[in-house]
């Protein structure tokens, strides 16, 4: 592990390359996100914004370039184990919510610090409950995920991912598989997180959401980061054509 | 064509019937933990890419699916009564033979089945939704444990249906014991009738002994299911 200076971001990617079979995905990426920051990155179907995440995280392994988030070097952790500090500093909330269907709500939070990072199980139950009053979920506790309704489900994951107390959130499209009554409920919960330090990595094509909490937007095309800015720049006055016409086409 | 019963009334007879009943109850029993073992291991070998193991786990499965039970337990008999190992009773001191025609059975139940079960599982496991295992994995659970936790669990529960269908090939195929000389239900069968010449009657009886036998077990799968089914999901 290498000293790293205070000043410096938490999550920094240099020249990410990225291949699935012969298809180049990303093709270079560079970004940077400071500690307590929130980015936004935005961009059209299939242009590897979910990769992008994935690399953060580990999910994936990448094939040239690197990816630092904190003290570890991502791209040199192959090993499960050696996976498990990293994923317990960089939680994921995805679109599909992907809880434990076979767990109650209260177990989807408290499995994975207890099984995972062995914590004790009466210290992680109290969390867990109040991380549940912090979703508004007090009382669903026995409940099981494909009992309630898509937004309660993504609130539920939410938790889950504050559960294991990380210091990186990465949203995936989290509200793309929900009703639209059921949006704002959700995105109320990541602006308080967002207000209260945590840092976000958000994929989202809520543009008015991106424009409201993100410090940064990065716009990506065809696995590259085409460009990036502060929202209100951004979004006034896009330089690259390929962003001034994703911007027409949604906003 | 009339029935003729009475013989059923001779204690002895009915001896011969409980104790064949309670026979097969046990060889089944056994079997099926066996089956359980056996499917579940290699299940995981399979679906956990186990280096070494994989190749092998296939041509297992290949082996015992795709062949007469009856040839296996034949072969199994044959062949393990031959190696001879021998048990000492710690109680009497005597050598008692380790695989005896019980043993065998019990052996080649599980093995037969269980090369089924592997197969069921392991359908059952790649039903379980993508998006759950990566959930686990971003929570930083390991392959292994994202297998104990998650997938096995729900991999279990999705295949329940056709794995009660391979718990009651497992009972019927356990009929074979007769064939090494194991005093089951269908060996008191074949004793009657070698005494009575009820053959009619008596076959009549032991059909109705194995339905009844595979409806109580078909039975406390459908309570299992219900007890383990998860709130909400699938229908
Ligand atoms: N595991 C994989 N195997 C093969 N191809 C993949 C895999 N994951 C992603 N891809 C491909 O990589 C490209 C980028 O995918 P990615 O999911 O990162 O896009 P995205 O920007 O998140 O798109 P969307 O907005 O539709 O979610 C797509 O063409 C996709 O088909
Ligand atoms: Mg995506």
């Amino acid at each position: 592990m290498t000293q790293v200076q205070p000043s410096a971001p938490l999550i920094e990617l240099r020249d990410v390359h990225k291949s699935f079979g012969s298809i180049e995905v990303l093709k270079g990426v560079s970004m940077s996100v400071r500690d307590g920051g929130v980015v936004c990155i935005i961009g059209p179907s299939g242009s590897g914004k979910s990769t992008i995440l994935r690399c953060i995280n580990g999910l994936i392994t990448i094939d040239r370039g690197t990816v630092r988030v904190g003290s570890f070097a991502v791209e040199t952790l192959t090993k499960d184990k050696h996976l498990v500090p990293l994923r317990h500093e960089v939680a994921m909330v995805f679109q599909q919510y992907n809880l434990f269907p076979h767990r109650t709500v209260l177990q989807n939070l408290t499995m994975a610090p207890v099984q995972v990072l062995g914590e004790k199980p009466a210290v992680v139950r109290e969390r867990a409950l109040a991380l549940l009053a912090k979703v508004r979920l007090t009382g669903k506790e026995n409940a099981y995920p494909g009992e309630l309704s898509g937004g309660q489900q993504q609130r539920v994951a939410i938790a889950r991912a504050l559960a294991m107390q990380p210091r990186v959130i990465l949203f995936d499209e989290v509200t793309a598989a929900l009703d639209p009554e059921m949006v704002s409920e959700v995105l109320n919960v990541i602006r308080e997180l967002a207000r209260e330090g945590m840092t976000c990595v958000l994929v989202t094509h809520e543009m008015r959401f991106a424009q409201e909490v993100a410090d940064e937007i990065f716009f990506t095309d065809k696995g590259v980061i085409v460009e990036h800015g502060p929202p209100a720049r951004l979004f006034k006055s896009p330089n690259d054509p390929r962003l001034k016409a994703f911007l027409d086409k949604v906003l | 064509m009339t029935l003729d019963y009475a013989w059923l009334l001779d204690p002895l007879y009915q001896r011969w019937l409980l104790n064949g009943i309670s026979t097969t109850v046990l060889l089944s029993l056994l079997g099926i933990v066996l089956m359980f073992v056996i499917g579940i291991i290699g299940a995981a070998f399979l679906h956990l890419n186990v280096r070494y193991l994989q190749t092998p786990t296939t041509i297992f499965v290949e082996l015992f699916r795709n062949t007469p039970p009856l040839v296996q337990l034949f072969f199994l008999y044959f062949m393990l009564s031959d190696i001879g190992l021998t048990l000492t009773d710690p109680a009497t001191g005597r050598s008692i033979p380790l695989f005896t025609g019980f043993t065998c059975v019990v052996l080649s139940l599980g093995l037969y089945n269980g090369a089924i079960a592997v197969e069921i599982i392991r359908s059952g496991l790649l039903a379980v939704p993508s998006q759950t295992v990566e959930g686990a994995r971003a929570l930083g659970y390991t392959r292994l444990q994202t297998f104990r936790h998650v997938e096995l669990p729900i991999g279990l529960r999705l295949c329940i249906p056709p794995m009660a269908s391979n718990i009651v090939s497992l009972i019927k195929t356990s009929s074979q014991a007769v064939l090494v000389a194991v005093a089951d239900v269908m060996y008191g069968a074949t004793q009657i009738m070698l005494e009575t010449f009820r053959n009619l009657e008596v076959m009549l009886l032991i059909w109705v002994v194995y339905l009844v036998i595979t409806g109580v077990a078909v039975l406390i799968v459908r309570r299992i299911a219900a007890a383990v089914r998860i709130p909400g999901y699938g229908s």
